[in-house]
């Protein structure tokens, strides 16, 4: 397909997932809010952090409005730039009219509708009315979003790029909502093998957000059976295989694809493309234990892994570096 | 059947409704009774309450607004997006009607690239002085460089949209001919799905004529151009990108014909082949449908200035390796300056007379015609020959003083420039207003698609018919105010015979 717009599906799928991700974010960190017996600002602050913004935050409200959940929720929703909600629907509805030609007819009215829904004078309301129903419509716009685009688009090539490029995200997005709250876990992580399990109830809470935030609080009890602990909890967030938002689940799929998109024999799986490096990380992922592991170095590597991925993807996009050599010229026709 | 039964403090649609005096109306007699043709879609509109209507109309827009099926408007920026107004009240051509004007579309798209062929050959029509050579050599519009140079796929314009109005006579007639990148089909075609979904019954019951073909004609088209096995040719559609105006119609085509749609960056040329960069290496083009303009092809051709384009591309076209629709050049066959001269090249070419007329022009390149305008702009409309859009225009009958004295110094700068015409009252359609609520009568055009193969001509049945929204316009161009209307060619001729 043309590289061009492999590339804006590859983005397309980024910002969907990115904007699916940031309501999710939003709406469990309200939650641990409640039920967390947490100073505000040690529910709010992780968030600003991982989603990036920290510096841009404090240099507009000041570091001490990162306790104000308002004033963090109305930035990581409405800011026009950065990764807010409304910046990652708009780039992806901008991208998604790029390549209009290949998304099929009913993802592109999900996302042109989910778009419209933001500039419209009605968000605002039911924002101010309703904030956990205007996360659901966000939610519930992305997701469909992405289930049309598996459900009525050709599984083929530009399927492909969008699908690797909301695994890439997700991987991201997991790392990064680990990170949040990695304090916790490695304190947690350093008395593991004591025999006291008792956790107190502010972090069963903050797992709980955890889970919450990856959509996985069913799936991970059906594993283990309301047993909450840091090594269950990172354990079943990085490796589990079954789970379609660990970060183990999301690195396999975006190989397969890389694999589908350029098959190992192309000549183009050298030892430097996105598919070695991104198969070393899994590889190197699989082979780590949990217990007393440096949580945030872990994490950090990942990202920055992924981030790496993404760069070398964005070249190989491009093609091969030179044209095949043409025919010969046939005689010009001439008038 | 009625959809609802009209009660006395919610009265039909059409029964206050007058033509305006001295205008033709397409549906209604200055009587007030439908023309023969509209009998049965009036009858079908008449079924319908007002408030009934004013749901419709909002729905269809909502419908258009949440799929996307926008314009960009140029005077913004940023690039507003909105939607081409839709009017649900169809524009109704009868069935005798339509096939004497395809026959004079056939009629005049083929003169038109017999003519540019000759222009880009022999020149006999200049050499046997039918037509005034300066004002075509010295056209911006014409390309020596393209001369002696045969078209890939030996048509130059498969691809034609031909204004027409019509009078208070009642007669179709030629407004402007458009042979480069004629836009509005898709428009055409969402509105007969808008349409359907809303008016199905209706539409089945008066017996309209399908358009949603015409991507596949035009698929077709395309592929006829090809310098390899049609086959085996490579179609893409170049785009400037998601800013231009049209750039919904330029996905819409694409998709609904399944071909790539690319930007100049996408391309290369190496050794006179064109190359459209992929995730897999380089593919090769052999026929391209380009909505840009000649300008911006080839800078290495065109505009040595230029950033844009394909670099090579218009070498690759010389040498009939790939083809271009439309072909370039085609701009001095729909020059405004040209047009007065069409039914000429119609009789040269092809020893016929012309079957649709056009409107009387002014050429102000000639000097008794010059003189003329220059003394009666208060009653003519003089339109700017290289500007399209409605803008470079001034409409006489509506002008200040002010306006028609500068227009009086620029068309003596430079007389080439402009053209004029006396203003035609332009006929009315029913026309929802949403104001109050009711139908109005509405100045309309229509612009039919003809599609031309080296084995032949297919022409979409009707065409894009736009509106002047505005109350009392003459202008119906999207970007000032207008809006679009389904337009319905019936199968059948009624029991009248129109």
């Amino acid at each position: 397909m043309i590289s061009r717009v492999a590339d804006h599906c590859f983005w397309f799928g980024r910002y969907v997932e990115r904007a699916e991700s940031t309501a999710r974010l939003l709406q469990a960190t309200r939650t641990l809010v409640f039920d967390a017996d947490l100073p505000v600002t040690q529910c709010w602050q992780p968030l600003v952090i991982v989603s990036g913004e920290y510096p841009s935050f404090c240099e507009r409200f000041g570091a001490e409005a990162v306790g104000d959940g308002e004033r963090v929720q109305e930035y990581l929703t409405w800011s026009p730039g950065g990764v807010s909600l409304v910046a990652s629907v708009r780039a992806a509805r901008e991208c998604a009219r790029v390549i209009r030609d290949v998304l099929s007819h009913d993802a592109w009215e999900a996302i042109n509708e989910l778009f419209h829904f933001l500039d419209d004078g009605v968000s605002p309301k039911l924002y101010r009315e309703n904030r956990e129903g205007f996360y659901r419509r966000m939610r519930n716009g992305t997701q469909l979003t992405l289930g049309l685009v598996r459900s009525t688009m050709l599984h083929d090539e530009p399927m492909s790029f969008l699908w690797l490029g909301a695994m890439i995200e997700r991987a991201g997005q997991v790392a990064r909502l680990l990170d949040m709250h990695h304090h916790t876990i490695a304190q947690e992580g350093a008395q593991l093998g004591a025999s006291a399990q008792t956790h107190d109830i502010v972090k069963v809470a903050l797992w709980l957000s955890l889970l919450r935030a990856s959509s996985g609080v069913e799936a991970f009890m059906k594993m283990h059976q309301g047993r909450v602990s840091a090594q269950s909890l990172i354990t079943f967030l990085l490796l589990e295989q079954s789970f379609p938002r660990s970060l183990r689940y999301c690195l396999r799929s975006a190989c397969a694809i890389l694999r589908d998109i350029w098959p190992p024999l192309s000549g183009s799986a050298s030892e430097h493309s996105s598919q070695t490096r991104l198969a070393a990380l899994l590889a190197w992922l699989e082979a780590q234990t949990f217990d007393g592991a440096d949580i945030h170095a872990l994490l950090t590597h990942v990202v920055d892994e992924t981030a790496a991925v993404c760069t070398l993807v964005s070249t190989e996009i491009q093609g091969p570096p030179r044209p095949p050599a043409t025919a010969p010229h046939a005689p010009a026709p001439q008038s | 059947v009625p959809l609802t039964v009209p009660t006395a403090s919610n009265l039909s649609l059409l029964a206050k409704y007058r033509p305006l005096d001295g205008t033709w109306d397409e549906l209604v007699a200055p009587d007030g009774t439908a023309r023969p043709h509209a009998q049965r879609t009036c009858a079908l509109l008449n079924a319908v309450a007002a408030t009934e209507f004013a749901r419709f109309q909002s729905l269809a827009e909502l419908s258009l607004y949440n799929q996307g099926v926008t314009f960009s408007v140029y005077s913004d920026q940023r690039g507003t997006e909105k939607i081409f107004p839709l009017c649900l009240v169809p524009r109704v051509l009868g069935a005798r009607e339509w096939a004497r004007t395809e026959q004079g579309l056939i009629q005049r798209v083929h003169a038109l690239n017999l003519f540019l062929d000759d222009i880009y050959g022999e020149q006999r029509i200049l050499s046997e002085g039918r037509l005034p050579a300066d004002l075509i050599l010295g056209a911006r519009s014409y390309h020596p460089k393209l001369r002696h140079l045969a078209a890939p796929g030996g048509v130059r314009i498969p691809i034609a949209g031909i204004d027409l109005i019509r009078g208070p006579s009642g007669e179709l007639r030629v407004l402007e001919d458009n042979v480069r990148t004629p836009s509005g089909v898709s428009y055409v075609v969402e509105n007969r799905r808008v349409t359907k979904r809303i008016f199905q019954h209706s539409i089945e019951m008066a017996g309209v004529r399908p358009v949603e073909q015409y991507p596949i004609e035009l698929a077709r088209t395309l592929r006829a151009l090809s310098p390899v096995d049609p086959d085996d040719a490579h179609t893409v559609l170049l785009t400037p990108g998601s800013y231009n105006s049209a750039y919904f119609e330029h996905t819409f085509l694409a998709r609904h014909m399944g071909v790539e749609l690319v930007e100049a960056s996408d391309l290369y040329v190496e050794r006179d082949t064109v190359y459209v960069r992929t995730t897999h290496g380089p593919k090769r083009v052999d026929v391209i449908y380009r909505r840009i303009d000649d300008a911006y092809l080839d800078p290495e051709f065109f505009r040595p200035d230029s950033m844009l384009g394909v670099p090579g591309l218009m070498g690759a076209w010389v040498r009939g390796r790939v083809a271009l629709a439309n072909a370039p050049g085609n701009g001095c066959a729909d020059d405004k300056a040209v047009y007065p001269f069409v039914p000429d090249m119609i009789r040269f070419y092809l020893g016929e007379e012309p079957l649709l007329p056009q409107v009387d022009t002014f050429v102000c390149a000639r000097s008794d015609d010059l003189a003329f305008v220059v003394e009666h702009l208060e009653e003519l409309v003089v339109k700017s020959v290289d500007e399209a859009g409605g803008y470079g225009m001034l409409m006489g009958p509506q002008s200040t003083a002010a306006e028609r004295a500068e227009y009086r110094e620029r068309i003596l700068s430079s007389p080439r420039k402009y053209i004029a015409q006396r203003r035609i009252e332009l006929s009315t359609c029913p026309t929802w207003d949403p104001a109050h609520n009711e139908l109005q009568p509405r100045r309309i055009d229509l612009r039919p698609y003809v599609l031309t193969r080296p084995d032949g001509t297919w022409v979409l049945p009707g065409g894009l018919t736009r509106v002047a929204l505005v109350p009392g316009s003459y202008v119906v161009n999207s970007s000032q105010g207008g809006g679009s209307k389904d337009t319905w060619v019936l199968r059948e001729p009624d029991r009248t015979g129109a």
